[in-house]
């Protein structure tokens, strides 16, 4: 067999391989790919605001709020998209009760999780153990840990039965999301 | 605008099932291809007007998908220093193969060449694009793509030939 015909071997073996993503759908992602770009600008005009040391709190739905001499401070902020992508910044481990109401009110099956796991109760919630081979991606698009961590959450991926789990230690450098079966106990419903 | 989304539309239409094809070789996964490619294609479509202009949009669709591929693991790869989280990276090939529609003896010999050269393999066969393309694609030099595609060639000859004679002997 010589390289012409191995190469073509190969070339048609994947003949029956097709895409078949709509392009509406590719568009629509794209408007998501361009609000993922504005969320690291937004963050860096709300830092050149801060440092002009005026009082700054965030004016975008669902946001946990601390109060010091002259400033707000936010925890955490959650933004709904048209398209369903949930967006989540992190800025301080404080106040994940709120943080998975917020989720969950949203239309994400979540459970918040800040601190050491091995500290904190878990048992409420399980491993989902459907088919999850390439799942997680699909729901979690996007986990960029650091100061602050940004995620953004896609539940119209999450089969029926499937929840999110985000368990953050002791900073931010680390950011963990599992998948995990939907209950009552773990995510709420 | 309008005119634009046209553009795109009818590149998307034209590139997507190759740029599936060799981001599926270079990855042995075909969900997380697709993923991989959708994610890429909807980058391409946010930047279009920066992507319309490349040489070969393709090729930077392929690039963005197997960097995203790439940030994924290393995401992953923290992920797996937190406790209990170790099987969040659930990437698998192994029972992937049954749902492949592509010929599993081929597709077990892609994946058994070196990553380096199945990237080589899968742009030259399935990109058609050229060894100085390739090579930038790849970020290496012109005469190491010839020396990778070389040894995928040798490799998967010595793979698939011995299996395909035994076939028409039989």
């Amino acid at each position: 067999m010589n390289d012409h015909d191995l190469i073509t071997a190969v070339r048609d073996s994947f003949t029956d391989v097709h895409s078949d993503t709509p392009v509406e759908q590719i568009v629509r992602r794209s408007r998501a790919v361009r609000a993922r770009r504005q969320v690291p600008a937004l963050t860096a005009a709300v830092a050149v605001v801060a440092a002009a040391g005026l009082a700054v709190t965030w004016l975008l739905p669902g946001h946990s709020a601390t109060v010091q001499p002259g400033i707000h401070l936010t925890a955490w902020t959650v933004v709904k998209h048209a398209d369903g992508t949930v967006y989540v910044r992190i800025n301080q481990l404080r106040d994940p009760g709120g943080l998975q109401r917020k989720l969950r009110a949203d239309g994400v099956p979540a459970s918040v999780v800040f601190g050491n796991p091995m500290n904190v109760q878990l048992k409420p919630c399980q491993w989902y153990h459907g088919n999850v081979s390439g799942l997680l991606p699909k729901v979690v698009p996007s986990i960029a840990p650091g100061q602050p961590a940004i995620l953004a959450i896609r539940p119209s991926a999450l089969p029926a039965g499937a929840g999110v789990q985000i368990i953050t230690m002791t900073n931010l450098s680390r950011i963990g999301v599992r998948l995990v079966s939907a209950s009552q106990g773990c995510t709420g419903s | 605008m309008g005119s634009q989304r046209l553009d795109f539309a009818e590149f998307y239409r034209g590139a997507r099932d190759e740029c599936l094809r060799t981001v599926l070789v270079s990855v042995g996964d075909s969900d997380a291809a697709q993923e991989l490619v959708d994610e890429a294609f909807a980058r391409a479509c946010a930047s279009w007007r920066k992507v319309s202009r490349h040489p070969a949009p393709a090729a930077w669709v392929v690039r963005t998908a197997l960097n995203v591929n790439i940030s994924r693991w290393r995401r992953r790869r923290r992920e797996v220093a937190v406790p209990d989280l170790g099987t969040v990276a659930d990437l698998s090939t192994a029972h992937e193969a049954a749902d492949s529609p592509v010929d599993p003896r081929i597709m077990a010999a892609l994946l058994r060449l070196p990553a380096r050269q199945r990237q080589v393999v899968a742009l030259r066969l399935f990109l058609d694009l050229d060894t100085g393309r390739t090579a930038e694609v790849l970020g290496v030099a012109p005469s190491t793509v010839k020396a990778h595609l070389a040894r995928a060639l040798t490799a998967l000859r010595d793979d698939l030939v011995p299996t395909q004679e035994q076939e028409r002997s039989s």
